[in-house]
């Protein structure tokens, strides 16, 4: 099959399998899922064979669909899809990471009664973040980016019959609509300034000497806040954690929150230096702050939702700091430690029958080894233990921040840095040491192996290895050049590069040493502390215990708080405002006592001529009315 | 006259014969009523769905296919007889009608225990029929008369099959619709004594147009003219502030009907706005855009802001159904705000067809949430997903399409429509309007997860009433598939519509275009361009980049007076410059403005144009010196 046919085949294989068992086998246990699984694997071997036979030097492909264009808006005329550098390393990433976490839903499902719902809903998403991927326009990205919005809505509201899910639901969607109101306008804005929106033309134009504007860039910005969470609207991911844990790991810690800083990455060109400022400051911020609320967590997927926040804010960082090839980075390997931290999680929390509060859990070390062994692999990676994936990106983004001289937002980030290891530490201690404090915990047994197979591939494999290709010179290549390490090659073209680049720059700063040292000081206090000090025999969170003043402040409801507050006492209040102006200026002044009013004097005069007072008379009357004023109007025109 | 034009005819003829033979229901078997009704509701569906087909190689007569001529009814000494036919606008509104209809009906027939059957039918049909006479009208005085005749079956249903306080609300609404259509008319009237209908093809949209564009009306009549027809028209679609009427007929009336009013005939004034309105009369419409802008935005932030606080799902669905009205007007008056940019329009008519279905889907499935639930009050639902699933599907599906979620037909409307109105000042107003995408959602995920997440309340259903609710019945499903599949196919595929809208823009809204553009060229319009492209530099007046549409027009009026250029960078006279004639290229600017030794390049910025010259090539010849136009903003390096 030539690029084309490839590209088209991977947009439109989930879409099929999605309607197909949305349609059809909604009810069914089975096929279904054999459907979305399959689905993804041919997606997963499309974008293998797409990647391989693409041109390292000159990684691009694309082909067209059919669109609409009107009057002057012809944007949309033909739908390209492309896939560049940057989105060669989304798009292996993307696919290889959601076949391991469909294969691991099959397992982690086996007891729910709609799999049919789910498995059409994954497929949905799928559609909808491969668009984003290959999407070549503004246009086109918005489109996708709504979709994606929906997907993670839906299945976010899988349980349904919960209130918690139901409002979280909700407040997912609405919080990335608020984002998407900028992203709208930006991109609206951005095709009024261009005249295009098509990323490889507007990349171009501002090569050749046009402006970019930092308003455009502000607002396209929104749609990066709503999708990757990031401050002001990061409320919804923590209560995204209501869906599925498969879900949890796909889409709100891989794949749909790296959207945004993908595509942030994708429109670098068009950020002026305040648009970058804006992002460190607010991407550091949470990376800081995400890292540290983590430990006021109980529950194991908030605290992990946490930890995502905060290493997207790293990836936000990096951007602002000028490295989106490092943030690229980072995206890739936290897409494959995060995953693996989350179907660690939830291979915990089926073994435990849907206990998900740490406090009750313990000892599971011996009961559950192989999940054990992949949380460890996975948490010393997003620890940034040497030569593990987390160490080329996480320490990087260090390092590029001291290079820079930004000393604050190096410290919010080393800041984060140590929340990471504490709460990764704290994390392992509460649930795989000690001992069990619940039910559940005791009765644990090890996942089956379509949920342990995705944690050996994606934790132990990839999280130890997917750095590996960095390390040295120009790393491991197989297959003729094609394979880099555990990567094809023309998906690390974006990063290599970027990474080779900084790793030079500090080598000749001297800083290699330092940075290395400063690292696994982070790492070894970090670990070590939480270990020794979460190792509890009581179960109970021993920061809450010695101090519930910080760990209330480290539970960090505020943001909850104030928004809660400005929609019941704001918003809500303000709209029963109009509502009841409406009632009684509009509805009652205006149209009883002016509209009905006048019927009312013609509706009494008639009464005298026509024995009838009833309502509908008077309504010839004022339609006798209405017309002598229009013809008083139209004699007014004409004169 | 062929076989499209009879088969238009026979589809606008098949409900209202239909509705006759209900006036013998006394002596027919309630089964063969049930047929006879589904045949005047299904015929038009299906002839509509041919004439799609035929459409594009169809003969066309004014850009009219299927055209058909009837001088017998009507008074052509007068200029007024009945034309039938579809251009690519009316087209898909048609089908929409059609569609909407269909379900519409088939919701109807499957009313149980409805007093006079018959009767309910017949008023139905009759409504039905006069809404397909609407968009099928050509001539203006069928096109509003066939309105009427869709209004007065809409006062009898209320009347007699209505809800709570219904004769209050048909009173109310019919002084409301009867006060607008009144405007209307006048508006019309005013048109018509002006001198417009008496061309070849009468008092027709057509004939309008030609006879205005021939100037027979005065420029000062048009504004008046226009706003007649604004605030007529305005008032039968619920422009804001005249809404009041819309929420409480839709609460009120039978669904069928809500289904029919809101989802169709309400697009009455609409269409008329844009068939005659924008088309005959584009310099009224750019007279009153900014009329049209802020009360459309009322219709968008504070009708949205009532919708959120509703309880009752019926009325929720009608304030909605209000305040996706804003983004249409908004769409028409893009035509004037981006100087004869047809996008809007194409906007509009694709909203308009999305909106009609979306919310008849709304309608459709809150009263299939009524008939199990006995309520409309939301806060005493709950939880209804575990006992209908495919409802609760549904009507996500429903709230998705109306919130304009991609891969709805709603979504090409409202992104065409926002993108069009890029042009507008003061900028910040575009996000006021955008924020629609966030009010709908806050009000309609809001409603899904009040009625159909979370846990049965109680409230409305007992536990033991509520294992009893049953899924949705055939007789639900089948409107609602109908009503879905065409969002959905539209939406994925949007050119099944958008290429006859396109068109029909193009042929005939041309000449319209251009009154628009020369208007924006002798009064330069202040675009959002400076604030835009050159932040913090000298505002310069940049002349409106729509004015691309006329094309070598506008270059040589430009070229023909004085311009202004600004000149910045290296050079030892900064500042403006007045050019005129000969003088106005790069070389000489560049003589005047004392360019520095060192400087060895040079931009010219223009809108949506950017010419970068080296300054040595220049003077020795080695490139063409560069014509200036007004508004150049030229930085040398």
């Amino acid at each position: 099959m030539d690029n084309e046919t490839l590209l088209r085949v991977i947009l439109l294989t989930p879409l099929v399998a999605a309607v197909v068992s949305a349609f059809f086998f909604r009810r069914s246990r089975v096929i279904a899922p054999v459907i979305s699984v399959t689905a993804a694997g041919v997606i997963l071997f499309a974008s293998l064979a797409l990647l391989l036979g693409l041109e390292p030097a000159n990684p691009t492909a694309s082909a067209t669909l059919p669109g609409f264009a009107l009057g002057g808006f012809t944007e949309l005329e033909t739908i390209g899809l492309s896939v560049d550098k940057n989105g060669a390393a989304m798009l292996f990433v993307v696919t290889f990471v959601a076949f391991w976490i469909h294969v691991f839903s099959v397992g982690y499902m086996d007891d729910d009664k709609a799999r049919g719902r789910f498995f059409a809903g994954l497929s949905v998403f799928m559609f909808s973040i491969l668009g984003i991927i290959l999407a070549n326009n503004l246009f086109m990205t918005f489109i996708f980016w709504e979709l994606v919005g929906f997907s993670s809505y839906m299945l976010i509201a899988h349980y349904w019959n919960t209130d918690y899910a139901a409002m979280a639901s909700k407040k997912a969607f609405i919080a990335n609509r608020v984002g998407d109101l900028g992203f709208l306008v930006g991109i609206i804005l951005c095709y009024a300034q261009y005249g295009t929106t098509n990323f490889a033309e507007l990349e171009a134009l501002i090569k050749s000497g046009e402006m970019t504007v930092t308003s455009i860039g502000l607002l396209l910005m929104c749609g990066f806040l709503g999708k990757s969470a990031q401050f002001p609207l990061h409320v919804w991911l923590t209560d995204a954690m209501a869906g599925p844990t498969p879900v949890s790991a796909l889409i709100h810690a891989a794949t749909m929150v790296a959207a945004g800083v993908f595509f942030m990455v994708r429109i670098f060109f068009l950020l002026t230096p305040e648009v970058l400022t804006t992002m460190l400051w607010l991407c550091a911020g949470m990376a800081a702050l995400g890292g540290l609320c983590a430990l006021g967590q109980t529950d194991i997927k908030k605290s992990l939702a946490y930890s995502t926040l905060s290493h997207l804010g790293f990836m936000g960082a990096a951007i602002g700091l000028g490295l989106p090839e490092i943030a690229l980075l980072h995206m890739a390997m936290h897409a494959f430690f995060k995953a693996t931290l989350f179907l660690c999680s939830g291979s915990v929390i089926h073994a435990c029958h849907h206990e998900q509060d740490m406090t009750k859990m313990g000892g599971l070390l011996k009961k559950m080894p192989i999940t054990a062994a992949a949380f460890i692999v996975a948490g010393l990676s997003i620890c940034a233990f040497p030569w593990m994936a987390g160490w080329y990106s996480k320490d990087m983004i260090l390092s590029g921040a001291y290079l820079a001289g930004n000393i604050p937002a190096f410290v919010a980030l080393v800041v984060a840095a140590i929340g990471t290891t504490l709460y990764t530490g704290r994390m392992f201690a509460m649930v795989f040491l000690g001992n069990a404090h619940g039910h559940g915990a005791e009765h644990a047994k090890e996942s089956s192996v379509w949920m342990t197979l995705p944690l050996i591939v994606l934790g132990v494999i990839f999280s130890l290895g997917a750095g590996w290709f960095l390390a040295g010179t120009n790393g491991i290549s197989w297959l003729g050049g094609k394979m880099n390490a555990l990567f094809p090659t023309v998906a690390t073209e974006a990063f290599a590069h970027g990474y080779h680049d900084l790793h030079d720059k500090l080598a000749a700063a001297g800083l290699v040493a330092p940075m290395f040292i400063l690292g696994v000081v982070i790492l070894v206090v970090g670990l070590g502390l939480a270990v020794v000090f979460y190792r509890t025999a009581t179960g109970e969170d021993k920061l809450r215990e010695y101090s519930p003043t910080l760990y209330k402040a480290l539970e960090y409801r505020y943001m909850d708080t104030l928004y809660a507050w400005y929609i019941e006492k704001v918003q809500q209040r303000f709209a029963m405002l109009v509502a009841m102006l409406d009632t009684a200026l509009v509805n009652m002044l205006a149209m009883r006592g002016v509209v009905a009013g006048v019927p009312a004097i013609l509706g009494s005069v008639s009464r005298r001529f026509v024995q009838n007072g009833n309502g509908s008379i008077s309504v010839f009357w004022i339609a006798l009315g209405a017309l002598a004023v229009a013809a008083a109007l139209v004699s007014g025109v004409l004169s | 006259m062929n076989c499209g034009s009879s088969l238009l005819q026979v589809a606008v003829a098949a409900p209202l014969v239909a509705a006759l033979v209900m006036a013998f229901s006394k002596w027919l078997p309630c089964a063969a009523k049930k047929a006879v009704a589904g045949v005047g509701f299904v015929v038009p569906a299906l002839a509509a769905l041919a004439l799609c087909y035929a459409f594009p190689c169809a003969e066309k007569i004014g850009g009219y296919a299927f055209y058909s001529s009837c001088e017998t009814i009507g008074v052509p000494s007068l200029g007024i007889w009945l034309q039938f036919g579809l251009n690519g606008i009316s087209l898909p509104l048609f089908l929409m009608a059609t569609i909407v209809g269909l379900a519409a009906g088939l919701r109807a027939i499957a009313t149980k225990g409805v007093a006079q059957g018959g009767l309910y039918y017949a008023v139905t049909l009759v409504m039905f029929g006069g809404v397909l006479g609407v968009f099928s009208a050509i001539d203006v005085f069928s096109f509003y008369i066939f309105h009427e005749f869709a209004l007065i079956p809409t006062f009898v249903a209320i009347l007699l099959w209505g809800g709570y306080a219904r004769k209050t609300t048909a009173i109310t609404m019919a002084i409301y619709l009867t006060l607008g259509a009144m405007v209307s008319l006048a508006g019309l009237f005013a048109l018509y004594f002006a001198g417009a209908g008496a061309g070849e093809y009468g008092f027709s949209f057509l004939g309008v147009a030609q006879a205005v564009a021939g100037g027979i009306v005065l420029d000062g009549n048009v504004s008046v003219i226009f706003a007649l027809l604004l605030f007529g028209f305005g008032i039968l679609v619920s422009l804001f502030p005249f809404y009041s009427w819309a929420p409480d007929t839709y609460s009120v009336a039978p669904t069928p009907i809500s289904m029919l009013h809101a989802g169709v005939l309400k697009k009455f004034g609409l269409y008329g706005l844009i068939q005659l309105g924008a088309l005959a009369l584009p310099l009224g419409l750019a007279d009153w855009q900014n009329w049209i802008i802020w009360l459309a935005l009322g219709n968008i932030v504070l009708i949205g802001l009532i919708t959120m606080v509703q309880k009752d799902l019926k009325q929720m669905v009608s304030y909605s159904s209000v305040m996706h009205m804003g983004p249409i007007f908004l769409g028409i008056a893009a035509f004037a705000i981006s100087g004869g940019d047809t996008a809007g329009l194409g906007g509009a008519v694709v909203l308009m067809f999305a909106h009609g279905l979306s919310v008849a889907l709304l309608f459709h499935l809150g009263q299939s949430v009524y008939d199990r639930t006995g309520t409309y009050d939301m806060t005493k639902m709950g939880g209804l997903t575990a006992k209908a699933p495919v409802l609760a599907a549904f009507f996500v599906a429903a709230t998705m399409a109306s919130i304009g979620l991609p891969g709805f037909a709603n979504f090409w409307g409202e992104l065409t429509i926002f993108t069009s109105l890029a042009q507008i000042q003061p900028t910040w107003l575009l996000g006021a309007i955008v924020l629609s995408i966030v009010i709908s959602a806050i009000y309609g995920l809001r409603a899904v997860a009040k009625i159909f997440y979370g846990k049965n309340t109680g409230a409305a259903l007992s536990d033991e009433a509520f294992e009893n609710v049953r899924d949705i019945t055939t007789a639900e499903r089948v409107p609602a598939i109908v009503l879905f599949a065409a969002l959905v196919a539209v939406g994925f595929v949007p050119s099944l519509i958008t290429k006859n809208i396109d068109a029909t823009l193009k042929a005939d809204f041309a000449p319209a275009a251009k009154e628009l553009c020369a208007d924006c060229d002798s009064v330069p319009a202040e675009t959002d361009v400076d604030t835009i492209i050159l932040e913090g530099s000298i505002p310069v007046e940049v002349p409106a980049d729509n004015c691309e549409a006329c094309g070598g027009n506008a270059e040589q009026v430009v070229l023909a007076k004085n311009i202004t250029v600004s000149v910045d960078g290296a050079v030892g006279n900064p500042g403006d410059f007045v050019l005129s004639g000969d003088d106005a290229t790069l070389l000489k600017v560049l003589e005047q403005a004392e360019v520095d030794e060192e400087a060895t390049f040079v931009v010219v910025l223009r809108v949506r144009a950017r010419i970068p010259v080296d300054i040595e090539e220049l003077r020795n010849g080695d490139v063409d010196d560069i014509p200036l136009e007004d508004g150049d903003k030229i930085s040398v390096e």
